[in-house]
């Protein structure tokens, strides 16, 4: 008896997974991230051979013409998570098959915890491979591998990187619990993956702007490079630069680039330019990285753990009525 | 003495304000077809949500299976099956697939699962669609697997909701069959919930009538039928060659009819104690031939709306 119980959630398990890694959805997903990440680690071995300093690391950031593996992951993260999360539960509701699975003798948790971990599971695949695929092709062609220290941020990068699409996925479980029909649940998704990938960044930039504006001299005479020179500017960019991070560490999105800037070794923002078009950017060891970055993974763990737990005490509860 | 094998006591649920089972006290023996008739909205699926620990009563309690519905209702779904009203199936799966992973869910072995499974595709028709994914089916074909995965745990009741609602006469007939067949040659209780009259007509020897989530009546069809005809008293109907106002005045004044109506050449007579030879005998002293002299029958159409009229 007890081993069939725990079968419930195996058997959930195995069947999901298996509509995911078959799913139209999840492999041009996949398609699309496996293409885009290739060529921002092209172009990362490109900027590793102009600058042999930079490190194998450069392949995760060190795309100049676009798309580089963190910034892929904060604007295409989102949709992928809440892709093959949207309609976990509702589809089923609305097909009618969740009363024909509700009818048989397994526990409901075993359902949503078989969902939530096929995701898991389909979205560590997507994420695992991609970040080899890159690692290998840059190897490849640099003709040189990562180090030990290397090997060490690339599996917290993928660690990370799960985490941060776990909680993706979470939010668009716990939306296809909330609501019933998929066409709600799929804006909501976009509505917040816009809002968390593009739109926070521009409210922030104009609060920002709104606080503290930029003095723009003007008239004869204004000299333009005393004052960008001048420490009171320098302040000021950085003040603007605080009230930007500070609004947009309400996005995950952000949270994770933090994060995964720092475990690549490199402090300071994503956005962030520095005052003369220099890099901000120092190098940090692991140890120190980890402890920088620690806060935006405990905010994305914490995050991802509140999404799960809502959608699975919703579903618990959730009352099957005639008619769905 | 037949075993129940479904008791409910006072099974009541609300949905918020409104009360869509009432205090409902049923009763269901092993072995039989029983139906559960009532209009739309009646607390049909409700009960049967109930029952199947789908979703819990507000007050009352109910077994199936000897199980209780809320502390044992895992049990009772590896014992009972349940073909819901509008049940759905993974569409991109095949036929085969969509059991196959209802079997598992059972904890059927995968030889035994294997087994069951070309039986039942065999037994409901659909053998030659086993590898077909369902969204090609159609309603009646995905009935049919809905039937199938409810039999593959080898249930001791079967819950079928609405099981022909949407289909063509054919289809209809087609489930029928089935379950007909089920219930003499495998013995399966089967619980048919329905609103359709003569499909419970055909299927079903003791009904229950069900309305506003209040049961109003359970007994065989032919029992049912001789109460209504009981409360209304005796009804004859008569063909004659001619009705004269003064025939009918009389037959009217024999002590025991209650009242006569006239319709062409027919007359029905209403009587409180069987006055039949009465009223021949007062026809032909009129000089009148009767054509045709039969009680009234009611159909279950009558039945059905006598129930739900008086409560």
């Amino acid at each position: 008896m007890r081993r069939f119980e725990r079968m419930g959630v195996t058997i959930v398990f195995r069947k999901e997974l298996a509509d995911h890694l078959g799913s139209r959805r999840y492999l041009v997903l996949f398609a699309l991230i496996l293409l885009l990440s290739t060529m921002s680690a092209y172009q990362g071995v490109l900027y590793i051979r102009d600058r042999p300093q930079a490190g194998f690391m450069a392949i995760f950031w060190g795309a100049q013409f676009g798309f580089s593996f963190t910034y892929l992951m904060v604007f295409f993260g989102p949709i992928i998570g809440l892709a093959l999360g949207f309609d976990a539960v509702n589809k089923e509701r609305t097909s009618g098959s969740l009363s024909v699975l509700l009818s048989q003798p397994i526990y409901r948790d075993a359902v949503i915890n078989g969902k939530f971990l096929a995701g898991v599971t389909a979205l560590s695949i997507l994420g695992v491979s991609t970040i080899t695929i890159m690692s290998s092709l840059a190897t490849t062609l640099l003709g040189f591998g990562p180090g030990a220290e290397d090997l060490l941020r690339i599996t917290l990068i993928a660690a990370l990187t799960i985490l941060y699409l776990a909680f993706w996925l979470g939010l668009g479980l716990l939306f296809s619990t909330v609501t019933k029909k998929t066409s709600t649940s799929i804006l909501m998704s976009i509505a917040t993956w816009l809002l968390c990938s593009i739109m926070i960044s521009i409210i922030a930039a104009l609060v920002a702007n709104m606080i503290a504006p930029i003095p723009m001299p003007s008239g004869p005479g204004a000299n333009m490079t005393r004052l960008f020179e001048s420490p009171e500017y320098r302040e000021l960019i950085q003040r603007r630069f605080t009230i930007q991070s500070n609004i947009q560490r309400i996005s995950p999105a952000y949270l994770y680039n933090e994060a995964v800037q720092a475990i690549m070794g490199r402090a300071g923002g994503f956005f962030f330019i520095g005052p003369g078009g220099g890099s901000p950017f120092r190098s940090l060891d692991i140890s120190q990285a980890l402890t920088m970055s620690w806060p935006q993974i405990t905010a994305i763990a914490v995050g991802l753990v509140a999404c799960f737990a809502a959608s699975y005490i919703l579903f618990l509860r959730l009352e099957i009525r005639p008619g769905g | 003495m037949p075993q129940p094998i479904v008791e409910t006591r006072e099974l009541t649920k609300y949905y918020g304000e409104v009360k869509a089972v009432d205090h409902l006290n049923l009763t269901v023996y092993e072995g039989e077809l029983f139906g559960f008739l009532g209009p739309n909205g009646s607390g049909k699926t409700t009960t049967l949500l109930m029952l199947m620990g789908l979703t819990i009563p507000t007050s009352g309690t109910a077994t199936v299976a000897g199980y209780d519905i809320v502390k044992e209702s895992k049990e009772i779904r590896r014992v009972a099956g349940l073909l819901p009203e509008g049940a759905g199936y993974y569409e991109d799966l095949t036929a085969r697939q969509n059991m196959d992973y209802i079997g598992q869910l059972n904890g059927i072995p995968k030889p035994e699962r294997e087994k069951r499974i070309k039986e039942l595709l065999e037994a409901v028709g659909l053998e030659r669609w086993a590898d077909t994914r369902v969204e090609k089916f159609s309603r009646g074909m995905k009935q049919r697997l809905g039937i199938a995965e409810v039999l593959i745990k080898r249930p001791k009741i079967a819950f079928f909701d609405e099981p022909t609602i949407g289909l063509d006469p054919q289809g209809v007939k087609e489930i029928r069959d089935i379950i007909l067949r089920l219930n003499r040659e495998e013995g399966l209780t089967v619980f048919y919930s329905s609103h359709l009259l003569y499909e419970v007509q055909q299927t079903c020897r003791r009904v229950g009538f069900i309305r506003n989530g209040r049961l109003i009546a359970t007994d065989t069809i032919e029992n049912l039928s001789k109460k209504v005809a009981g409360a209304e008293g005796k009804t004859l109907e008569f063909e004659l060659t001619e009705i004269t106002p003064k025939l009918v005045a009389e037959i009217r004044a024999i002590d025991g009819v209650a009242s006569v109506e006239q319709e062409g050449l027919r007359l029905y007579v209403y009587m409180e104690r069987d006055r039949s030879r009465e009223v021949s005998e007062t026809i032909t002293k009129h000089g009148s031939v009767i054509l045709l002299m039969r009680p009234r029958e009611y159909s279950l159409e009558d039945i059905f709306l006598k129930y739900y009229e008086e409560v």
